[in-house]
């Protein structure tokens, strides 16, 4: 008997309805802590994160602006 | 409390070695993409040589600007970015220095390997096995820093670009590894693993998968980094943002099969491709409306900085291509699309928009920062922004309009009942005045990209004599102070939304990329498995028989030309199809096909059942010069294959690695040149016998023959002719 007609006969389509469960469970647990309330304070902080180091170009030609 | 803080550097350097790989190759790529658009509007461009043929050109270009320009633009921006993010340089200049290096020299080998003819034959993934090898070191290596650099970062928090950069990793890590897993059958030759269908399968996941997780999660990145520093704002959502991630990578991996409808592909695994592509939409919308939004209050910045043009353009095509990607994956709209240069406008609004625009807008962002200079011209990157954008215009206009031409064409009938475009050369014709607006628009995008090219040189040449080198200082993680803003705890909800268990949970970016990797291959496993191990996936067909050598040795030669660039070997189930075609394509005829050749595009007919069709001789003077006999064929002369001699010793080779890959090839085991040799001398005899050139039975051309004649006769059960007749010999069992 080969792995393929064991695999046939195992009737596996419950394993998708499982998966399909645990990965709706997850993307949902997801989206609610997301939208948490407490989350916010948070993000705004990560969102910042881009904007924290301090590496301006200098002067744009024709230009006068900030610093060199 | 600890109040130790680091002092350290950035690393730069390399940063502007990614950056001018970016240029320099992106240069390459896009050049050759102008001369195949040129050789679609004439064949004289073809220029009769061998190497410089439309089909072994076009894997050149598609690795070219996804690889080589789209490649290092990521990691031009991942090495900034990332670094800035994690507050930390590079875990090691060394593994930062071999990726460079790696990479380029990856790079050469494919432009050295793909115009003689070194091929795969599966799209994007057609560099031969120790191409392969070498991309898998190389990747692991810039994993390794880039982890590396995850563990030792200042920053606790992990701004969401990362996110994006590290499920690139992963993924394309495993789609690269499981797509290119083959026989090898000689130091630059391989079999696939798989065969056809479960090829096809397999080969789609990572096509589609390709576009995902090299040209559009890592772009994300870049996007979520590069605009809010060029907008002077955050993002407009961050936790659009989160969702955003999520939703594609828990969505893209399932999405492949989309471009395999109405092939032989089980109808279910098709649909799911379908659906999920469907549901794609909406992250995508998601994230281009809050990469749009980013500068909310900073239009009027638009108005006078080239960065931000390039950007909003940029995002806008993201939102045009991923709008139309899951309209595309609709079976019905599909079935008028599929084959056309309707997904090669797809392609292109994606890739010269999305991908094209976003690396412009960071490096004009970058250039003055890294070259510590302010840069060159303003106006000239206004000049680029406009003669691009036009040139976009005119390509994607064009090819819009052929791709939805040919496909109306293909399908319509007359008034009655029958084709009304029964030879395909008319509906090739008929697109020739847009593939000439295509060469025009193609040309303005790299005019434009020789004016950024100047731009930025010219930049360079103002650099001071030595960087400098700025010192950065940020205390190490164990010194943080405790989060100001964690949320008191209590109960189950609040300890779940609680910021400590992000912490814990963030704080294991290892534990985050197993998760990525798990999300990822669970749903490859559930999509693809079944395919593999489920019988009625694949049901058999007792008349379909392996190659014999002398067909399998046709075969390699087919691949190698890259003749699967320009013609498709898949009739679908369709009315006009099995019309034009004859019978429809099914699983069961590609059992032996190590790797599959559906093709995806047909510039050319399509050939399933091509064998019997015309004599021998038909196709002997066909490839010696296809206007001799289709007048207005857009076909390249393969004249050499007449000249070149075929290599019978090799064809031993070949077999063996087919009978280790399980194909029954009974006497062919061991006397595979003998045989060979036989059916070539046949073949030969009866061109010479039909009027044609004698002495060819040692030459490639032979081979070639025998290979198109066997197309689609096994499931027709045609007579066997001098083509087909040894290859009863080599039925299972028919030997010793």
């Amino acid at each position: 008997m080969k792995l393929v007609d064991v695999m046939s006969a195992a009737g596996l389509s419950i394993y998708a309805i499982v998966a399909l469960v645990l990965f709706m469970t997850a993307f949902v647990a997801i989206v609610i802590r997301t939208f948490a309330p407490s989350q916010a304070s948070q993000h705004e902080y990560d969102a910042r994160l881009p904007l924290s180091d301090d590496d301006q170009a200098p002067a744009q030609a024709g230009r006068g602006v900030t610093r060199g | 409390m600890s109040t130790r803080v680091d002092t350290f550097a950035y690393d730069d350097a390399i940063v502007r070695k990614f950056l001018w790989a970016t240029f320099i190759w992106g240069l390459v790529g896009f050049l050759v993409g102008l001369l195949i658009a040129l050789q679609l509007a004439n064949p004289v461009f073809n220029f009769g040589l061998e190497f410089l043929s439309f089909g072994r050109l076009r894997p050149l270009h598609t690795n070219a600007v996804i690889f080589a320009f789209a490649g290092n633009a990521i990691f031009t921006g991942i090495y900034y970015s990332t670094q800035r993010l994690l507050k930390a340089r590079m875990f090691s200049d060394g593994l930062s220095n071999f990726h460079f290096w790696g990479w380029q020299a990856i790079i050469v080998a494919a432009a050295l390997t793909l115009p003689l003819g070194f091929t795969q034959a599966k799209e994007y993934a057609e560099l031969e096995w120790p191409i392969d090898l070498a991309i898998a070191v190389v990747w692991v290596a810039f994993a390794i820093n880039f982890v590396g650099t995850m563990v030792k970062r200042r920053e606790r928090h992990i701004y969401v670009a990362i996110w994006f950069y590290i499920a690139s990793i992963v993924t394309v890590a495993v789609l690269h590894i499981f797509n290119n897993l083959s026989v090898p059958a000689g130091p630059l030759k391989s079999y696939s693993l798989y065969a056809g269908v479960q090829d096809a399968f397999m080969q789609w996941w990572y096509g589609h998968n390709a576009v995902a997780f090299f040209l559009t999660t890592p772009f994300l990145g870049l996007m979520y980094y590069f605009m809010p520093k060029a907008a002077e704002r955050p993002v407009f959502s961050y936790k659009l943002s989160i969702l955003h991630f999520w939703t594609i990578v828990f969505l893209y991996i399932w999405a492949g099969p989309h471009h395999l409808h109405y092939t032989a592909l089980p109808d279910w695994a098709s649909t799911l491709g379908m659906l999920f592509s469907v549901m794609l939409w909406m992250p995508s919308w998601g994230g281009m409306i809050n990469g749009l939004l980013t500068l909310r209050g900073a239009w009027n910045k638009v108005a006078e900085e080239p960065v931000l043009k390039f950007f909003v353009v940029a995002v806008t095509a993201y939102g045009m291509s991923t709008f139309e990607g899951p309209m595309l994956s609709v079976k019905s709209v599909n079935s008028l699309a599929h084959y056309t240069d309707w997904i090669i406008a797809h392609v292109h609004t994606g890739a010269l928009g999305w991908n094209g625009f976003l690396t412009f807008g960071m490096i004009y962002w970058l250039a003055p920062r890294l070259f510590q200079a302010p840069l060159f011209s303003k106006k000239l990157a206004e000049v680029h922004f406009w003669i691009a954008t036009f040139g976009i215009l005119l390509y994607v206009a064009s090819i819009y309009s052929a791709g939805i031409t040919q496909g109306l064409m293909w399908r319509a009938f007359d008034e009655t009942g029958r084709l009304a475009y029964p030879d395909f050369v008319e509906t090739v014709m008929k697109l020739m005045p847009m593939y000439w607006v295509r060469v025009a628009g193609g040309s303005l995008y790299i005019l434009g990209m020789l004016i950024f090219g100047y731009n930025i040189l010219k930049t360079w040449m103002a650099r001071p004599a030595t960087y400098e080198v700025p010192l950065v200082t940020a205390a190490p993680l164990g010194a943080h102070a405790p989060e100001p803003h964690a949320a008191p705890a209590g109960g189950l909800v609040a300890s779940f939304t609680s910021v400590k268990w992000h912490r814990r949970w963030e704080g294991a970016p290892v534990f985050f990329m197993v998760m990525v990797v798990v999300a990822v291959v669970v749903a490859s496993l559930a999509e693809i498995i079944p395919t593999f191990l489920i019988k009625s996936n694949v049901p058999t067909i007792a008349s379909v028989k392996p190659y014999t050598p002398l067909e399998l040795a046709g075969r390699d030669i087919y691949i190698k030309e890259g003749c699967f660039n320009c013609h498709s070997q898949m009739v679908r189930p369709l009315r006009h199809e099995t019309e034009r075609w004859g019978e429809y394509s099914k699983p069961g005829e590609f059992v032996y096909d190590h790797p599959f050749l559906w093709g995806s595009r047909r510039i050319g007919p399509d050939l399933a059942r091509l064998g019997g069709k015309y004599p021998d001789l038909w196709h002997v003077r066909h490839m010696e010069d296809p206007r001799s006999v289709v007048q207005r064929s857009i076909m390249p002369p393969y004249a050499h294959l007449q000249r070149k001699a075929l290599d019978f010793d090799q064809i031993q080779s070949r077999v063996d690695a087919m009978v280790m890959l399980g194909v029954p090839y009974g006497d062919a085991v061991t006397n595979a040149p003998a045989m060979a040799r036989e059916q070539a001398q046949a073949i030969a005899a009866g061109i010479e016998s039909q009027g044609g050139p004698a002495g060819l039975a040692d030459r490639e051309i032979v081979a070639l023959v025998a290979y198109l004649q066997r197309l689609g006769r096994d499931v027709r059960q045609l007579p066997a002719t001098a083509s087909a007749a040894p290859a009863a010999a080599v039925a299972p069992g028919g030997g010793k």
